[in-house]
């Protein structure tokens, strides 16, 4: 008998599915191994039971489940909560239901004011549509997943290999430490600048020549995330924002469970003798770990 | 006696833990809410440690360095007030009172600057919290445990 | 007696819905509806944040088509800071744009779509998806995997990630692109173009005929949105704004306009708003027999709105599909017909674009200073006009943000094709599972 597998996808943007397609020929391979009880995108296997009446939806029972997306929605949190129970080995996929994600920003005003905003010019916000939670939630502050593969969107080859960890009952390999340790820009260790600058022009590179002779996009004064963000995205080769010359952002969330990235950057600006107040918008640098209260209503410019 | 507030000091070796020492040898009382650790200079005490004992129970925490140029590895104070910075807007993005955190400056010849500061944080954190203590100088000015 | 049928979760689409159908005593349909259930609030919390860095937040909007959001947010910042990018920064850009509508199709044609056509509307629910139609056709499907993750490989070359890129900057592009990429990209080019060809072709074998049948649920008569060039020839990057109506008579704007011209409302079930024609002068109605201001954008829109394709294999195809169907078409299932030919065209185009020398320039970005302005990116998504919308403050922090995604324009014609669909094949209340994905398909053909 097959293993099975079931996905969902809750406060999501669908990208770490396309990354687990975008696996290529080894989708059709991974596919083979098992057999897919629950998959929105890609087959047609529909809830018994209603999201959110209840204890609904049914899910069917599965040996692995895949959930994407943070948690914002009663209906949400329905679905995340039969996933746990359907599904023996559960693993939170990507940032946003390891961290929040993109979508936790809005966790800076409430997701009543939110909603209300975005409907603003058109008439009140839907009075039938799903009940919203007061803020955006990752999915372990819900239920307790089994294993977390941060990314937006995680390597196609990491979520295939988280799979065929469970799959095979394996460990899953070790995350690398920070986005630094595969990062070969030329590091000096000390700021290039006293202020911060805006990515509003290109760094300062030789297109010629390789990554290895760019100064360090932090030193820089662009306020590359990569010591405090978990690293990985590029696999064994360089971080893949350094690689095309822009810094990181985070996407990856913070660097290990638990820590908070922005006050670990200003904190390593502060070191440096970088002015904090060059920094615009401070709190955006926790775009993607917006959740389990790194980002929440605060009074105040930023 | 005890206290139902939890206060804790980073104290730099090399001042105010030596003007706590002062302190103990003249007899001056402090409030038992105030808990030290000694650290090796203000400047090591990353802000993480801060948002950490905060988010452990922590009402208040303090960080006590030498004054502006009085700093035994230099330039350790200067770090501190840097990171203090980023600590106050951190705290603020977190939901925290700014009056729970402090930097203050002691020389190692100045106990009762440092008990003052200790008793003016303890007197904000009771206000804060709503909470009624008695003062322990009042019974007699002995430090005791 | 009356109740209500609900199909939830929609799947094989991209993003979250559900369809309810209300049906009367009889078991006649008395009303459908198709309800988005997700709202992450972009336009909302992208207020305060400092313009450049809009470009990869909103990339977020959607992991499938994450290069449309990019692009149009770079280019509506570009017009905050007024400023404008190099020929090689707008050339690699549209590189990317053109590119990326590959992969997005391959994905939807044949995992997404196909199954319906090539394995039957009614056959076994765990057999009619991607996994059926590799089980039937394994070379096919490596075939299919190979050739789209080699398009997303071209795109992470290009753009540093292949979902959500970061490599589209305001004031251009974040780095030149060296001759042997080129060359590289070039002979990947090669294989994509073989591909779409043969994929146009397979389609036409296997799937097309079923589309073009006389009379396919999700029947709906609208108007159409898209982007011509001053030619009036299919783009889909910026250009002007066409809108025509459902006799076929368009009016061309520039993007800036667009308010002039479209409005959203909102319902109270949804949390997707509705936009319609509000320059028609006739309002907004759903009644499925006198629909009024719904107009549709997407592959069938896009082909019937421009006057030709500039690219030569598209353009036979497409003078081969109007003969047969007319202009403007408005059969719902037309819409994967239209999604092949402008797989071709994207095909093509990507090979002019590789061809151009200027794209080698190594001046790429224009550097901008933040400043207090308004700017309206707009390119064509997969899903259709992509409209991003924003207004800065002195020091260059959004303002105000106003975004009309793709399917946002289709949700009119979405509820009117499947509300047919349902009107047309549930009789005395009869609605089992094979029923239920027919009603699907009117609303899969959408690409939602």
């Amino acid at each position: 008998m097959k293993p099975r597998l079931a996905s969902e996808w809750l406060h999501s943007c669908a990208g770490c599915e396309i990354a687990l397609v975008d696996l290529g020929e080894g989708l059709l391979e991974l596919l083979a191994r098992v057999e897919i009880v629950h998959f929105p995108l890609l087959m047609d296997q529909k809830y018994a039971g209603r999201a959110g009446e209840g204890d609904g939806p049914e899910l069917p029972a599965a040996d692995l489940g895949l959930v994407s997306g943070g948690v914002a929605s009663e209906e949400q949190r329905a679905i995340l909560l039969a996933m746990r129970r359907s599904c023996r080995t559960l693993i939170a996929l990507g940032t946003c239901a390891t961290h929040g994600g993109i979508p936790a920003l809005a966790n800076e005003r409430s997701q009543a004011a939110v909603r209300a905003g975005v409907f603003a010019d058109c008439g009140p916000a839907p009075a039938e549509a799903p009940a919203c939670l007061e803020r955006v939630y990752a999915v372990d502050e819900v239920v307790r997943p089994d294993l977390c593969v941060p990314g937006c969107p995680p390597r196609p080859e990491a979520i295939a290999a988280a799979i065929l960890a469970v799959l095979d009952d394996e460990l899953p390999a070790t995350p690398a430490k920070s986005v630094c340790e595969t990062c070969p820009a030329r590091r000096e260790g000390r700021a290039a600048t006293r202020s911060a600058r805006r990515f509003l022009d290109n760094a300062e590179y030789d297109p010629d020549e390789d990554l290895t002779r760019m100064r360090c996009l932090l030193e820089q004064g662009l306020l590359c995330m990569g010591p405090v963000t978990a690293g990985g995205c590029g696999g064994s080769g360089p971080p893949l924002c350094v690689q095309v010359r822009v810094p990181c952002r985070g996407c990856y969330g913070p660097v290990r469970p638990g820590s908070n990235p922005l006050l670990d950057l200003m904190n390593g600006l502060a070191g440096q003798g970088v002015d904090r107040r060059s920094v615009v918008d401070r709190r955006s640098l926790l775009r993607f770990c917006g959740a389990h209260g790194l980002l929440r209503p605060v009074a105040g410019p930023r | 006696m005890n206290s139902k507030l939890r206060i804790i000091a980073f104290c730099c070796n090399w001042c105010s833990y030596a003007a706590a020492d002062l302190a103990g040898i003249s007899r001056l009382a402090y409030p038992p809410s105030v808990r030290i650790i000694r650290v090796m200079c203000s400047g090591m005490v990353h802000p993480e440690m801060v948002v950490h004992a905060l988010g452990r129970g922590a009402h208040g925490v303090m960080i006590i360095g030498c004054h502006p140029g009085e700093c035994h590895y230099i330039r350790g104070n200067e770090i501190a007030l840097a990171r203090a910075e980023v600590l106050a807007e951190t705290l603020e993005d977190l939901g925290y009172e700014p009056e729970r955190f402090q930097l203050v400056w002691v020389s190692s010849a100045e106990p009762e600057r440092l008990v003052e500061a200790f008793r003016q944080m303890h007197d904000r954190l009771l206000r804060l919290f709503g909470l009624i203590e008695p003062d322990p100088a009042a019974a007699g000015g002995e430090a005791v445990p | 007696m009356p109740r209500t049928v609900t199909i939830e979760p929609v799947t094989r689409i991209e993003g979250h819905a559900r369809i309810r159908i209300r049906l009367d005593e009889s078991g006649a349909v008395d009303d459908a509806r198709v309800e988005i259930t997700s709202l992450r609030g972009f336009e909302q919390f992208v207020i305060g944040r400092p313009a450049e860095e809009l470009p990869r937040i909103v990339s977020r909007i959607c992991g499938v088509c994450p290069w449309m959001h990019h692009l149009a947010a770079a280019r509506a910042v570009d017009g905050c800071f007024a400023v404008e990018p190099p020929p090689a920064g707008r050339l690699l850009r549209e590189l990317c744009l053109v590119l990326a509508h590959i992969p997005d199709k391959l994905l939807h044609f044949f995992f997404l779509a196909a199954p319906d056509f090539v394995l039957g509307p009614d056959c076994d629910l765990r057999v009619r998806n991607i996994i059926g139609l590799a089980r039937q056709e394994p070379e096919l499907a490596a075939q299919v995997a190979r050739l789209r993750r080699l398009g997303q490989d071209m795109l992470a070359r290009l753009g540093g990630k292949a979902v959500h890129p970061v490599a589209a900057v305001v004031g251009g592009f974040s780095r030149p692109l060296g001759r042997d990429e080129r060359r590289q990209l070039q002979a990947d080019a090669a294989r994509l173009l073989d591909f779409a060809l043969f994929a146009l072709d397979f389609a036409r074998e296997r799937v097309l005929e079923q589309c073009a049948a006389a009379d396919q649920p999700g029947r709906v008569r609208t108007g159409f949105l898209g982007t011509v060039d001053e030619h009036g020839n299919l783009r889909l990057g910026s250009g002007r704004l066409r809108l025509m109506r459902p006799d076929g008579t368009s009016c061309d704007f520039a993007a800036t306009d667009y308010g002039l011209h479209l409005r959203e409302h909102s319902d109270p079930w949804s949390l997707a708003k509705t936009v319609y024609a509000d320059s028609w002068g006739e309002g907004l109605s759903l009644d499925p027999d006198a629909p009024r201001g719904v107009y549709r954008v997407n592959t069938l829109a896009r082909l019937n709105v421009c006057d030709r394709i500039a690219t030569p294999r598209a353009q036979a195809e497409l003078a081969a599909f109007r003969a047969r169907f007319g202009r403007p078409a408005q059969a719902t299932l037309l819409h994967h017909w239209a999604r092949m030919i402008e797989l071709v065209y994207a095909a093509e185009r990507v090979g002019e674009l590789l061809a151009d020398d200027r794209l080698l320039d190594r001046d790429v970005r224009t550097p901008a200073a933040p400043r207090a302005g308004r700017g309206v990116g707009h390119v064509e998504a997969p899903r259709g006009t992509l409209i991003h919308d924003y207004a800065t403050d002195e020091r260059g922090c959004i303002t105000r943000a106003n975004l009309i995604v793709g399917t946002t324009h289709n949700v009119a014609a979405m509820n009117l094709s499947v509300r047919d669909a349902a009107t047309r094949l549930i009789r005395d209340g009869a609605c089992d599972e094979a029923i239920q994905n027919r009603i699907e398909m009117a609303l899969r053909a959408y690409d939602p």
